[in-house]
């Protein structure tokens, strides 16, 4: 790559990053997003609850307590034009004796105070006749019925699709090396990546678990982050109607924050553990980790198979010793802007953060930038089809229309070749970015019947090997070689 | 000449019995564990001469897959396994591909021929 | 395309579907469709190129893809219709299906009869509770075999595989035939999950280690596979502490089991029972939603693909009487039970006046003198030993069936040392 120039460099196509690209393409700036990984989302904006919460959790007067709410209403009214799966289901925080009672009066009263909607604390019978597979210890329950469950793949990729339709470039594989300052260190000129220099007079540091090492380049070391890891669980859709609402319990001194949710395509999602690590990449599940996700579930749900798992992973928090988020824009170097630090509920937050954060450019850095509304900007997308969700008539057209429709690749998820080639066109270059967009490999056999079939549809709408593909990018390749070649390797 | 007993499993059939073989050199004197006929058989040739039916795949040009999977006619000697892989691995068969078609007669002088074990059309032909 | 009108329609073309196909045919039926998802025949016989095929069918030892060669040409021989590239995505409860294919775009076929024959699938890492990461190089031993058979490729240069299934044995001689390394094969229970002969001619003819009461408890390495740690289990299968051990390897392949593959079966509302994952049956092949039959592995994971195949066709037979409206009705209702060392079994209930055979695996081998029998005094025979990797018969006399007096309307089947 050779050198551009834009007018803002946003560090990280997590959905904070993607969410403030979106946001700004609806002016007549030049935008570039870099992320250090193949597919999108990476990080924590892949390896979440999915959860949009209601709001009721946050200390009013903190930021999160200002923005959470915000951002669940966005995500309710973006969900439409920017074709993203959002079910609204509503949430529990379950409680279990009298102390629970009282965390969970304070937990409504905060709620009020933050102005989340529809608020009530219910009891444990009128809970079990709503959900009866709900344990029978629970006494009462706080009921939010603005709390959703996204696929938070789709949102992430259908912000950063459309800021891309309006004129965003997302540069995948690029890293931050680093950052470029005026001689006097004064102000920001750009980044160094891996693959060349990007030059803007504005940075956003929206780098989720690498974030204070990015500010560490401004010479902001004002927080840090401690990488907390979560574990979860995926359940088989045949039980993903064991629960209708995202299930919390009050902490405990044992363990907090174990939930059990349904997710958007009706797998049951159980999780996460909450461990401080050292590594920020190192998103390894622990067999005491998941023993104590299922422990904790089955605390809420005490009927949930272990033998319905279709597979575990983990996702790593940026979670800030600041306790609160980081959007701040810097003084000195002027053009910096933190957006970091936005640990739960950070994914809930990000739309409203991203207004925030333009607002703020908009006073701050007006004599860098100039926020020009752009005319052309179009604040709608449409997603790959979903073709399981689809209704007959609309799989028979659809089917019809492009015969690449009527070829199932993913039996379980019923995933078309259409949508996979349509999610290459549309920049997936790995197995996991496929995923990402169609879910082939999502379901319950984990890819072992796809997995073959979607590595031969990249290789050949890339016009390369299949041995050149790879799971998730990096040295992730999929297969090692020609089996009779084989024999002959390392010789000419 | 020194008697011994060795233990296989027949692989003749997939009961898979165990056997209990007492040999002198590459004589077989006894055979137990058995259950039919051909566990003497499997025991014998196990002794004397080890053999194998060898299966793999063969590349094909312009076939509907690239590789057609292929088998000795008859079981080749055990310990001319390896030789046989890398033999066929140097071929390449152009498609399309006949089931029972041979692929290379007397492989590796063993007197048996690798034959193709499918059909397979060239690529654009339909299936 | 026009929606289509069959006498019998079979889903899946593997063994179990192009039997059935043949045995719909034999027994009269007119219009007898199979509908397979792949664009070729055979189902996963296809990737299955190893001899050990036939054996009882054929009486000779064919490769898989031989095997299914032989079946589909007497099934073309008898008249059965094929439709490839096309997957049933819908199936009502009246057995009518919805399909889509490239060429024919989206169409409904509705039948007198519906054979159920959509095969198995196997459980991956996720179903088994392995911690670590999640580089690539792990894959299921099918999917492993179909890249090395059909695609040509190969999945690692050190591979470790977990669990003893067949597919698994059979993949360790299959890479080390393609100059590759295996590093060893463990087993989480006491025993082999796959053939005794497979163990030898898979394993011991080229010095591959096979431990037993083993497994991998971590998996290594960020973006291709480093490694994996093994370890030691107890009676309760937990890891024993100090026993665990590194084993470099880029390749991990699982054969942990088969689940059959039911997801059509349940939209249709048939019955499926817990233990074998497959409908409940009746000798019929007959599931709850009495024109949908079933046979082969979406039942209950056969050892061998002939006793597939020989399912298929009495399945095939019964759908075709049931169609014609003279398959027997029912004289009166005996529940199948499995005892205390039976796992699965199947079918699950007796209906008719004829002889059954009832199919079951063990839960624990007996390897010494045993019998296996079927409770009231139905049937018994001595046998060497029984093993969880391979299936047993349990042959019904129609005739001691009916003399069963009203009151008895369970049987139970069992196998114990003698």
């Amino acid at each position: 790559m050779t050198d551009k120039t834009f007018d803002i460099v946003i560090v990280g196509a997590g959905i904070v990053g993607a969410t403030l690209a979106r946001e700004l393409s609806a002016y007549s700036l030049r935008v570039a997003v870099i992320d250090k990984a193949s597919d999108i989302p990476s990080g924590a904006s892949r390896a979440n609850s999915a959860m949009i919460h209601a709001g009721y959790d946050d200390q009013p007067g903190t930021i999160k307590a200002d923005f959470c709410p915000i951002g669940n209403r966005l995500y309710h009214e973006l969900a439409a034009p920017l074709d993203f799966t959002l079910k609204e289901c509503g949430s529990y925080v379950c409680g279990f004796d009298d102390d629970d009672r009282i965390h969970l009066e304070k937990l409504l009263e905060q709620g009020r105070a933050n102005r989340v909607p529809g608020l009530e604390i219910i009891s444990g019978e009128t809970l079990r006749r709503r959900e009866p597979y709900a344990s029978g210890d629970i006494t009462h329950a706080l009921r939010a019925p603005t709390g959703a469950v996204i696929n938070n793949f789709e949102a992430v990729l259908a912000f950063i699709d459309n800021a891309q339709q309006n004129g965003v470039e997302l540069f995948l594989e690029t890293e931050l090396k680093d950052l470029l300052l005026s001689a006097d260190g004064a102000e920001v000129v750009g980044v160094a990546t891996n693959r060349g220099r990007l030059f803007a007079p504005v940075v956003v540091n929206a780098a989720g678990v690498y974030s204070d090492l990015v500010a560490r380049m401004a010479g902001d070391d004002s927080f840090f982050i401690r990488p907390t890891r979560g574990e979860y669980y995926i359940m088989d859709k045949r039980i993903g109607s064991l629960v209708n609402s995202f299930f919390f319990a009050c902490p405990t001194p044992k363990g907090k924050g174990i939930t059990v949710a349904p997710t958007a395509e009706n797998n049951l999602l159980i999780g996460p553990t909450s461990i401080v690590q050292p590594g920020r990449d190192d998103t390894s599940t622990t067999a005491d980790g998941l023993a104590e996700v299922i422990d904790g579930a089955r605390r809420l749900i005490p009927s949930i198979p272990l033998n319905m798992a279709i597979t575990a992973f983990s996702g790593l928090r940026a979670n800030p010793d600041t306790k609160d988020f980081i959007v701040n824009v810097l003084e000195r170097p002027l053009g910096f802007v933190n957006a970091a630090g936005i640990k739960s509920p950070g994914f809930t937050s990000a739309p409203a953060i991203a207004c925030h954060l333009v607002e703020l450019m908009k006073d701050r850095l007006a004599k860098r930038i100039s926020f020009i509304p752009d005319p052309t900007f179009i604040p709608e997308r449409k997603h790959t089809p979903r073709f399981e969700m689809l209704s007959l008539e609309e799989k028979r057209r659809l089917a019809e229309a492009d015969p690449r429709y009527a070829q199932i690749v993913c039996r379980c998820e019923m995933v078309t070749e259409g949508q996979i080639v349509e999610a290459i066109t549309r920049g997936a270059r790995t197995v996991a970015a496929v995923k990402i967009w169609t879910r082939a490999g999502a379901g319950r056999c984990q890819g072992g019947f796809c997995g073959p079939r979607v590595v031969d549809i990249l290789a050949r709408e890339l016009g390369v090997s299949c041995e050149e593909i790879t799971r998730h990018g990096g040295h992730s390749r999929y297969l090692v070689g020609k089996t009779k070649d084989y024999w002959f390797r390392g010789e000419n | 000449m020194e008697e011994r007993v060795l233990s296989m499993i027949c692989v003749s059939c997939p009961v898979g019995c165990d056997l209990r073989v007492r040999v002198q050199g590459k004589k077989v004197l006894d055979v137990e564990g058995h259950s039919c006929p051909r566990g003497i058989d499997f025991a014998e040739a196990e002794v004397a001469n080890p053999t194998r039916v060898f299966a793999t795949t063969v590349r094909v040009s312009g076939g509907k897959l690239p590789v057609c999977p292929v088998r000795s006619r008859q079981a080749v000697p055990k310990e001319r396994l390896f030789d046989i892989s890398k033999e066929v691995a140097r071929l390449v068969v152009p498609a399309p591909v006949d089931i029972g078609q041979v692929i290379l007669p007397d492989v590796c002088g063993t007197g048996v021929d690798i034959v193709a074990t499918r059909d397979l059309k060239a690529k654009e032909e339909s299936a | 395309m026009a929606d289509m009108q069959v006498d019998v329609a079979i889903i899946g073309a593997g063994p179990a579907g192009v039997a059935a196909g043949i045995g719909a045919r034999e027994a009269g039926a007119e219009d007898v469709l199979v509908l397979e998802r792949d664009w070729d025949l055979g189902g996963i016989l296809q990737q299955c190129i190893h001899p050990g095929f036939g054996l009882h069918a054929f009486k000779e030892e064919l490769t898989g893809p031989e095997y299914m060669h032989r079946w589909i040409e007497r099934a073309h021989k008898a008249g059965v219709a094929f439709l490839t590239n096309s997957m049933v995505f819908k199936m009502e409860s009246d057995g009518s299906l919805w399909v889509m294919n490239p060429e024919k775009g989206v169409f409904h076929v509705t039948a007198k009869a519906t054979v159920l024959a959509m095969g198995c699938r196997e459980r991956p890492l996720g179903a088994i509770n392995v911690p670590g990461s999640r580089p690539s190089g792990i894959f299921t031993a099918g999917t492993a075999q179909r890249f090395v058979n059909m695609e040509g490729y190969m999945p690692g240069h050190r591979t470790v595989i977990l669990g003893s299934g067949d597919i698994g044995l059979i993949m360790a001689r299959r890479l080390v035939w393609e100059g590759a390394r295996v590093e060893g094969v463990f087993e989480l229970m006491p025993w082999a999950g796959g053939l005794r002969r497979n163990i030898a001619q898979c394993l011991n003819d080229y010095g591959i280690p096979f431990y037993l009461s083993q497994t991998v408890i971590q998996v290594h390495g960020r973006d291709r596979l480093e490694g994996v740690t093994v370890a030691g289990v107890d009676e309760k299968r937990r890891p024993v502490a100090g026993t665990e051990r590194y084993i470099a390897c880029d390749c991990l392949l699982l054969a942990v089991g088969l689940i059959p593959e039911n997801e059509l079966s349940r939209m249709a509302g048939v019955d499926i029972h817990a233990a074998t994952g497959g409908p409940v049956l009746n000798e019929f092949y007959q599931t709850s939603r009495p024109s949908i039959f079933a046979a082969g592995n979406v039942v209950i994971v056969y050892d061998l693909a002939d006793w597939v195949s020989q399912e298929g066709v009495a399945a095939g037979r019964n759908a075709a009487l049931y169609a014609a409206g003279i398959l027997e009705k029912p004289v009166r209702r005996i529940e199948v039970r499995g005892g205390r060392n039976v796992r699965l079994f199947s079918p699950q209930n007796i209906v008719g006046s004829g002889d059954v055979t009832v199919y079951f695996r063990v839960l624990r081998p007996i390897e010494k003198r045993c019998r296996i029998f079927a409770e009231p005094g139905l049937f018994e025979r001595r046998q060497r030993y029984v093993r969880p990797g391979e299936m047993n018969e349990i042959h019904l006399k129609g005739a001691a069936l009916q003399a069963l007096p009203e009151t008895v309307t369970t049987i139970t089947l069992d196998a114990e040392e003698v």
